[in-house]
């Protein structure tokens, strides 16, 4: 298992238990905090499940690259540092848009939702080339072995 | 990778391009008003996410990776595979038009029926599938 699916796994593990704390919360009427609703649901649906699809979907589907490192899977690295860091700052400016007029919680929100979309958009273009049949499978490995 | 998985797979990708634009679009329209229309994104993001992606992509991979048949067709009859993805998206397209348009019919108990479609054919293409290869 490569080294940036593992970090995915992991990240989506910790998600898995943040997201259920804020479950617990959401279900103690003297807790009231806000943008909690919102914040488990995407803990849940982008922080674990998400991850963990991404995670094992780099590791598991064909035309993965066995060279460990940044630069050889830079768009799987791409992914889990863009997709993590909106995730992160949604975490902190969602709530804080509904406590705080400060003009900065608002610019945050916004960086969290372009560096997400960034994360998809980067994820898309590792796998994108990768769904192949095992006809194309066998063209690419001997251009490979070729160059 | 089969042809199935690899429609469903890619499909997926979209899905999930088209799902994290619509939930950028709201998070903005949190922090800078945008338009209070935004929120008829609200229960197509839900389909999309959870019925394009997700689901999608795992009943692709499972079609994929689960064992194969060791006589016949590898994976069953793929004419049933092709059915399960039209059906599946079809579903899709029928919910999220019915959260989109008003329609006199009921588009989105019609795209549930497509969704319910789908899922069974996975299911009767997978069932004889989940085995082990082990004699002991």
């Amino acid at each position: 298992m490569p080294f940036v699916s593992r970090t995915f796994v992991k990240a989506g593990m910790i998600y898995f238990v943040l997201s259920l704390i804020a479950g617990v919360l959401l279900e103690i009427d003297a807790v009231s905090l806000p943008a909690l609703m919102p914040l488990f649901w995407h803990m849940l649906m982008v922080g674990w499940i998400t991850q963990i699809i991404m995670g094992v979907s780099i590791w598991m589907f064909p035309g993965r690259n066995r060279e460990e490192g940044f630069a050889n899977q830079k768009w799987s690295w791409l992914t889990l540092i863009l997709l993590n860091l909106g995730l992160v700052l949604r975490l902190v400016a969602e709530p804080a848009v509904g406590y705080s007029e400060a003009h900065i919680w608002s610019v945050l929100l916004v960086a969290s939702a372009v560096l997400q979309v960034a994360g998809g958009l980067t994820y898309f273009i590792e796998m994108w080339p990768r769904i192949m049949s095992k006809k194309q499978q066998r063209k690419k490995r001997k251009r490979r072995r070729e160059s | 990778m089969p042809r199935p998985s690899r429609w469903m797979i890619r499909l997926s990708f979209v899905y999930l391009l088209t799902g994290i634009i619509m939930g950028a679009l709201m998070l903005i329209h949190k922090a800078y008003f945008i338009h209070s229309v935004i929120w008829i994104l609200l229960p197509i993001h839900i389909e999309v996410t959870i019925f394009g992606w997700i689901i999608q992509l795992t009943l692709g991979t499972a079609y994929y990776m689960l064992p194969r048949f060791l006589e016949g067709p590898p994976r069953g009859n793929s004419s049933l595979a092709y059915v399960m993805i039209v059906s599946l998206n079809l579903g899709i397209i029928f919910v999220i038009a019915d959260s989109l348009l008003s329609f006199a019919l009921p588009f989105d108990l019609a795209g549930r029926i497509f969704e319910l479609t789908a899922v069974g054919l996975f299911v009767v293409l997978h069932w004889n599938r989940i085995v082990t290869y082990r004699t002991n």
